[in-house]
């Protein structure tokens, strides 16, 4: 199952791209613990996580070929 | 006489057979209606909004006569000072799907809420100096009340939930990540 991941803002600094593919990952919580893995950094940093552009709150499964963004506190305006 | 009777019958139900033949395969191949991704209104404009811009809209509206009050915000670039660091410019990014969709639930709020007869927003994109505009709202109703509170609330909620980042850029090309407060 893969799944597309798309980094916005100061977490581009971390993971050095604005997109990430990841593999066998079945769920947003799994997807952190292995993102977490590649980038430490990342684990103190803030952000929400989107799946298919809506924002989730809890471990939420994942289908094949979703995508995922990573959203830094947004600073439009 | 018969002969070229008999033809002409002959051609016409051909002709007739022909047409509802045509009109089977048409019917059989019939291209179906491609639903299309819902088109959310444009909010984005590549680098800085032009003052000019700016004037062309307040001048498209003078066409609507039952319109009494515009309320416009503005939002400019400012050249902060941090750690002796200016900055230079901001270059906005975002999830533009995303912030489309939001944009439009924005707007649908602010619409169910105040009573307007029309609401622009523009927000740049790319790279902005200090001095130029990335934020412009425009609302517009028959009484100022409403135009005012529907802009002051459409910007608070923009710089909240709009999913749109600004990395600052200073004169040494060093850079931080602005923060909304």
């Amino acid at each position: 199952m893969e799944i597309q991941i798309i980094i916005f803002g100061q977490l581009t600094d971390i993971t050095g791209s604005h997109k990430v593919q990841l593999t066998g990952i079945s769920d947003t919580d799994e997807l952190v613990m292995e993102l977490n893995n590649r980038y430490p950094a990342l684990a103190n940093a803030k952000y929400l996580i989107a799946v298919e552009k809506q924002i989730i709150v809890k471990n939420t499964l994942l289908e094949d070929n979703n995508t995922v963004a990573l959203l830094p506190p947004f600073a439009g305006g | 006489m018969l002969c070229c009777l008999l033809l002409q019958v002959v051609e016409y139900i051909k002709k007739q057979f022909t047409f509802l033949g045509f009109a089977k395969i048409l019917k059989e191949n019939k291209p179906r209606v491609i639903m299309k991704e819902k088109k959310f209104k444009k909010i984005f404009v590549e680098g800085p909004i032009a003052a000019s811009f700016i004037s062309d809209s307040i001048q498209k509206h003078s066409t609507q006569k039952t319109i009494g009050g515009h309320s416009i915000f503005l939002g400019q670039v400012r050249a902060d000072v941090i750690d002796e660091k200016t900055v230079a410019l901001i270059e906005y990014t975002s999830y533009e799907e995303m912030a489309l969709e939001k944009m439009h639930e924005i707007r649908e709020s602010i619409f169910a809420k105040y009573d307007l007869s029309c609401m622009h927003v523009y927000h740049s994109l790319g790279k902005v100096a200090a001095g130029e505009i990335s934020l412009f709202v425009f609302t517009s109703s028959s009484h100022r009340k409403e135009a005012i509170e529907a802009c002051e609330e459409t910007v608070e909620k923009i710089k909240a939930e709009l999913p749109v980042w600004g990395k600052e850029i200073f004169a040494d090309e060093t850079h931080q990540w602005k923060e909304n407060k």
